[in-house]
């Protein structure tokens, strides 16, 4: 059946992460009417799960928080979360998509965010925005400074006891929401699903995800931020302060064996960040970082990674050909030094895997936008315009174009909005 | 007065939950079982921690259940205001029960 509920704006921006949000305000800021579509249940993307930015350390939430606050709050802005992009395709001069807002159980207009129903919910589910080092309840809200401040009702792990219901005290919980479709019809769109890290679990070399404190980037991000699991470092199998921390560099990216051979562009500089939080933290711990070769390509950057060394950070020109399970808790790192002095290993109490970026998001089936041979969606001007896609009036920016650090992402949805503005006057004076 | 439209709303509302469990009694049964084992071993950790500090070797020891899932639980507990922690002991940090917590916690479990 065909959704009747129809819905226009001016540009439909998909992904309401650091890309979504800037390029949103920048067209809104014009007086443009936007929408975002986000499939998580907050906005903010990777950023808001930040502990703290390189090259500046400021702290993520806090520059995060301000932008997803003032797009909420914008009268040009609509945000529509926890919905699934269905199919997005020119239509006439523009652009439709079919959009399911996936429910909640929970009615947004009664809901005051009060977490009471989290609060009394007696079933703890692995909480995978805390790196999975500790547990939500089956109701919660996704994280303090999700924005809305509503909670998901978690299906899978409900027993329907009803104290949710019984406690909300205005009456917010919905057993039976269904799913709901609607369309966006707007004049213009633009592409910014980011990325996801590639999963451990494929990496053999490094135990596929079994080796008791071998983690990825994300969840030491989740490690050192201020409302982490455990609100200090410690070591997750036993809770022991480590004093020996390693970074293996290029775990998944720059290998073709594991599909992606390009330079995810971002890892060097956020272990520099990270090695340099630990040191702050555990000022008396080993931090090694296994590298390949170090690209500090943005302002400040070479400076950032000259710091890093100057606070007694050790850098090991060497690739790391496996990781096994130590004794209590350790992990041996076996590597190959690039000096030519041969095959070493060492024990570390915690592995950290800069791991590869992958697409957040697969258009296949669902928008004919082309990809690169790297997946990412293509730029047809990657020179002189790089957030022009294939279709007209649909335009990319952010990660979903390729690895960028924070900075080249904001400039380019900048570009982006104003590729939008430029396409919108265009079609309004040739009409 | 009882007001009858009240009444039927209720019964409806009876009905369709009772329909909403049936769909969903798979996944019900295994959250139920999953709670049912959380309780018991939050109630070990806390039975443990009466009056005492430990840190999570001990705790993990005392109850016999994997360290991991110690740190998983405290963790878990201490977000949700039940534990804080206490002073570092060699490489680790103790934990104790959030005393004022205590008996608003007993409903809970
Ligand atoms: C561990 C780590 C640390 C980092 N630290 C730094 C740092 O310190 N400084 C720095 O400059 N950069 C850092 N970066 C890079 C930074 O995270 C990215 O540059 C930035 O997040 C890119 O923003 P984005 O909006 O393009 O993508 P994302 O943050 O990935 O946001 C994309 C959004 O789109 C949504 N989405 C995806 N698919 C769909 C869909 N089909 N429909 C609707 N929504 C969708 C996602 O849910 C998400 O909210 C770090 C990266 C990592 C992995």
């Amino acid at each position: 059946m065909v959704p009747t509920n129809i819905k226009n704006f001016d540009t439909l921006v998909v992904g309401g992460g650091i890309a979504g949000l800037q390029a949103a305000l920048d067209l809104g800021d014009q007086g443009y009417k936007v929408a975002i579509v986000e499939k998580d249940a907050s906005i903010g993307g990777k950023m808001i799960r930040l502990s703290k930015v390189f090259p500046t350390l400021d702290c993520a939430s806090c520059i995060t928080t301000p932008k997803m606050s003032a797009a909420s709050h914008h009268e040009n802005i609509t945000l529509f979360t926890y919905c699934d992009l269905t199919s997005l395709n020119h239509e006439g001069q523009g652009i439709k998509a079919l959009i399911t807002q996936k429910p909640r159980y929970v009615d947004p207009i009664k809901c005051i965010g009060c977490r009471q129903c989290e609060y009394i919910c007696p079933v703890h589910v692995s909480d995978a925005e805390q790196g999975d080092f500790s547990a939500r309840k089956a109701i919660s809200i996704p994280f303090s400074t999700a924005i809305p401040q509503l909670p998901i009702l978690d299906v899978e792990h409900c027993m329907l006891c009803g104290q949710c219901e019984k406690t909300c005290p205005t009456h917010a919980i919905d057993y039976f929401q269904k799913p709901e479709e609607f369309i966006i019809q707007a004049k213009t769109a633009v592409i910014t699903t980011g990325f996801d890290l590639l999963p451990v679990k494929n990496n053999f070399q490094y135990g596929n995800g079994h080796i008791p404190n071998v983690i990825d980037s994300m969840q030491m991000e989740r490690i050192l931020a201020p409302h982490g699991p455990y609100n200090r470092v410690l070591r997750p199998s036993d809770g022991m302060e480590p004093d020996s921390i390693a970074y293996v560099q290029c775990a998944g990216s720059r290998d073709k064996s594991m599909g992606v051979p390009y330079c995810s562009r971002v890892c060097c500089m956020y272990a520099i960040k990270q090695a340099m939080l630990l040191s702050g933290s555990l000022p008396l711990a080993d931090i090694i970082i296994y590298y390949m070769d170090i690209r500090a390509f943005g302002k400040g950057y070479e400076q950032f990674y000259q710091n890093a060394k100057a606070m007694g950070i050790e850098f090991v020109k060497a690739k790391v050909a496996r990781i096994d399970k130590g004794e209590n808790g350790s992990a041996i790192v076996r590597y190959e030094n690039q000096d030519g002095s041969g095959i070493a290993t060492a024990d570390h109490d915690l592995v950290v895997l800069s791991m590869g970026m992958i697409p957040g998001w697969d258009p296949r089936s669902i928008c004919p936008v082309s990809k690169d041979s790297d997946q990412f969606i293509t730029s047809i001007k990657p020179k002189i315009s790089p957030v022009l896609t294939n279709m007209a009036g649909l335009f990319v920016a952010g990660v979903a174009a390729g690895p960028k650090d924070i900075v080249d992402t904001i400039t380019e949805s900048g570009s982006a909005a104003m590729e939008a503005a430029k396409f919108m006057s265009n079609s309004h004076m040739e009409n | 007065m009882k007001n009858p439209d009240n009444d039927k709303e209720k019964e409806a509302k009876k009905a369709a939950m009772k329909t909403l469990r049936a769909q969903r009694k798979d996944l019900i049964a295994s959250a139920s079982s999953r709670m049912k084992t959380q309780k018991k071993d939050i109630k070990a950790i806390k039975e443990f921690l009466k009056g005492k500090k430990a840190t999570i070797p001990d705790i993990a020891e005392g109850i016999d259940m994997p360290k991991d899932e110690t740190l998983w639980y405290i963790a878990t507990m201490k977000k949700y205001g039940q534990i804080v922690e206490a002073e570092k002991e060699g490489a680790f940090f103790n934990y104790s029960l959030n005393e004022p917590e205590k008996t608003q916690e007993k409903e809970e479990v």
